[in-house]
């Protein structure tokens, strides 16, 4: 038994409530059952706006608002211009839970790390394996390893002993999603076969090295789900078998996990899970730079490439999955939407959202939210200036490529915002609804002098 | 005896090595300054007459300087040059625009590659890679086997202890074999200066700009520089410490990238 405290976080990437309660009904997750029968509580938690990966564990890494971390989706435009890049870590404004208690912050801040500057022990250490939008690795108090999206696993590891094990065990840092279209039984290999590999890889560290935070990651949760999430429910459908028996093996091995901490801790350290974002079927994809052209919002030159495609003339347009910009005099080249005009191009653009249906007449959006209203802090001028949620079903898309509005391609599921999920012990009173910019606090305050609950 | 005689000294003994041990080898020219210098060494090694052929991998996205040049020193220096394409991708219009840069490189290089090897049955390539370009190249061998798929295991492969090359390994499909790996880029300039080697004018500054690694035209960016001869490259070389391919290193990381978020439906 030890009487520091520790913390085992299980994320598992788009993995939402709603399955879980299903599933555990119909007897499939023994282990996640026994787990909320003993004092633990499974909560329908928000995602971040966008519901997007990259955006919503960087909500719950820095536990702050993309107006304070700065990264609203994999994809951004470079001041002044409408070339791309893709922000990675080193774009991340806020310090993250891992440099609060390890002592790393350097020269960042942010609303939560403030509250906690002076009550945190800050010579904790982390391990932090898989999270999104970790890559490359920076150096910390502990090792970490890069999630989606890792290019090179060496930059996206830290330190480099940590790449050597993982090298040594064939560790994948993602599955590849392009086999999914070309042969789904190789890719459902490779995704029970990369999940091996993380558990190996979860288990030699929490053995082999000391830690005082533990965040393991499990992102083939949301692969699985973007190719096959027809396949959930559908007891007919080839995969289902499939894609219980994944879930069987998630069980286990968070079953697993589960027990060994509490031995580890004596029953006192705090254990979570959650996940970035929920997932729903994927009835229709929601093209929305296609509705601009059609009404004339967007103009596009298809000499050029991405976003550079952007003509003279527009007044607005989407990137994904549906980041509204409005084409301003001064933020974007050619901009032709004056400041004093912005507000009429918001309200014309908000109306044709709400109008919009598909053929069968069911409305598409559910939700159209204002930059003001969802983004507080010094990036938020670099966020969009609307973004739309849809109703579940709809997945909106900011690709340029599209001649429609509506299409279907290869995926069958798609993220949901209100639909994460978390369990936590049920001693931590929430008083509202879970979001996931909540769970960081959680984390600080467990770590802090001036804890407000026991565990 | 002078640190390039040495270098240099030592790339002949590798080139002449490679010849005798491989009946069908070639070399590879990308038309850039390390594989004009090992084109350079090559006549050098066989009296100024190169007794095996030249590849040129054709991606029809170099800069037409580089093909300018390349033609010019085609005939000047009597080469058996073959211009190796991917035939079906280059009519089907492959492109960095079309797909993805990973893709395009994919096809237009290494398949094209592949293509020129199996048309001519090479056992044997000289590259002019270097191990000071990038990480990765620090663990590569003189003499280096690659299976049917050009696949480099570079956790098993034939220790090189004192100059002992290994040049026979029955289960792989061909070897690459690098006589410059022990120079670096530095190293590269002086000789070039030694040697009065001619160079693709895209390396000399113009307007305040020049290229310091050159490629596909759609893919390579210049670097801010005034160098406009070797002298001035060298100097700017002693004093400068960003990496060579800086620019290419994030071109890949990016179009990785892109790749991995379009295969989940973004972009």
């Amino acid at each position: 038994m030890n009487d520091t405290p520790k913390l085992l976080v299980i994320g598992l990437d788009g993995v939402p409530c709603t399955l879980i309660t299903d599933y555990i009904e119909k007897g499939y997750l023994p282990n996640f059952k026994k787990i909320l029968s003993g004092g633990f509580r499974l909560h329908q938690m928000d995602a971040s706006i966008p519901d997007v990966s990259s955006t919503s564990w960087t909500s719950f890494m820095t536990g702050v608002n993309p107006g304070e971390h700065g990264i609203f989706g994999f994809m951004d435009l470079r001041p002044g211009s409408y070339k791309i890049y893709f922000p990675s870590s080193k774009d991340i404004q806020a310090p993250t839970i891992w440099d609060i208690i390890g002592g790393t912050v350097n020269n960042r801040n942010s609303a939560l790390y403030g509250k906690y500057k002076t009550s945190i022990n800050n010579r904790l250490r982390s391990i932090v394996l898989n999270i999104p939008q970790t890559y490359p690795a920076a150096p910390m108090n502990g090792i970490l390893t890069a999630g989606f999206v890792c290019p090179d696993l060496k930059k996206g590891t830290y330190p480099e002993y940590v790449y050597n094990y993982l090298e040594s065990i064939g560790y994948l840092p993602d599955v590849d999603a392009a086999k999914a279209a070309e042969d789904s039984d190789l890719f459902l290999k490779e995704v029970f076969s990369a999940l091996e590999k993380r558990a190996l890889a979860y288990d030699y560290f929490f053995d082999n090295e000391p830690w005082d935070l533990f965040i393991g990651v499990i992102t083939e949760t949301d692969r699985l789900h973007h190719f096959f999430f027809d396949a959930a429910r559908d007891q007919g459908h080839k995969y289902h078998n499939l894609f219980i028996s994944f879930y069987k093996r998630i069980d286990e091995i968070i079953g697993r996990l589960f027990t060994r901490f509490m031995e580890k801790t004596g029953g006192r350290g705090l254990f979570m899970t959650m996940s970035d974002h929920g997932f729903t079927v994927l009835r229709q994809e929601v093209y929305v730079n296609s509705l601009l052209r059609e009404r004339g919002f967007l103009k596009i030159n298809k000499q050029r490439e991405y976003f550079e495609q952007i003509d003279t003339g527009t007044k607005a347009f989407c990137m994904d999955p549906a980041r509204i910009y409005v084409n301003l005099e001064g933020r974007f080249p050619g901009g032709p939407v004056s400041l004093s005009g912005k507000k009429d191009v918001i309200k014309e653009l908000k109306n044709l959202f709400a109008s919009l249906e598909d053929s069968d007449g069911n409305v598409v959006i559910k939700s159209i939210y204002d930059n003001g209203e969802i983004y507080q802090g010094p990036s938020s001028d670099k966020g969009p200036d609307l973004v739309c949620l849809a109703n579940d079903g709809y997945d909106l898309k900011g690709s340029l490529k599209k001649e429609h509005v509506f299409g279907k391609g290869q995926f069958t599921g798609m993220h949901t915002r209100y639909d994460a999920h978390c369990i936590l012990p049920g001693n931590i009173e929430m008083g509202s609804r879970l979001h996931i910019e909540n769970l960081a606090g959680i984390i600080l305050n467990y770590f802090s002098k001036e804890r407000t609950w026991n565990t | 005896m002078e640190h390039l005689t040495i270098l240099e000294n030592k790339s002949i003994f590798i080139i002449r090595e490679a010849y005798y041990r491989f009946k069908d080898i070639a070399m590879l020219w990308s038309v850039g300054k390390d594989s004009t210098t090992l084109l350079w060494l090559c006549r050098k090694a066989f009296f100024g007459q190169i007794p095996f052929p030249v590849i040129h991998i054709d991606t029809t996205y170099k800069f037409p300087e580089m093909y300018r040049f390349r033609d010019e020193y085609a005939k000047k220096w009597g080469l058996n040059l073959i211009i190796g394409r991917n035939e079906g991708q280059v009519e089907a219009a492959m492109g960095p625009g079309k797909g993805s840069k990973l893709d395009c490189c994919n096809e237009l290089k290494t398949n094209a590659l592949k293509q020129t090897i199996g048309k001519y049955g090479f056992q044997a390539l000289l590259l002019g890679i270097r191990r000071d370009e990038h990480g990765i190249r620090a663990k590569e061998r003189v003499f280096s086997p690659r299976d049917e798929n050009f696949k480099w295991d570079y956790e098993n492969q034939p220790a090189e202890l004192w100059d002992q090359y290994k040049s026979t390994a029955a289960e792989d499909n061909h070897f690459r074999v690098h006589p410059i790996l022990h120079m670096t880029e530095l190293d590269i300039w002086r000789y070039i200066k030694r040697e009065n080697i001619p160079m693709s004018e895209l390396y000399f500054s113009k307007e305040g700009k020049r290229y310091r690694s050159i490629g596909c035209a759609p893919c390579c960016s210049p670097i801010e520089s005034n160098a406009s001869s070797v002298d001035e490259i060298i100097s700017e070389l002693e004093t400068s410490n960003t990496s060579e391919r800086s620019g290419r290193a994030q071109d890949k990381e990016d179009a990785y990238t892109m790749q991995k978020l379009r295969s989940l439906g973004y972009m």
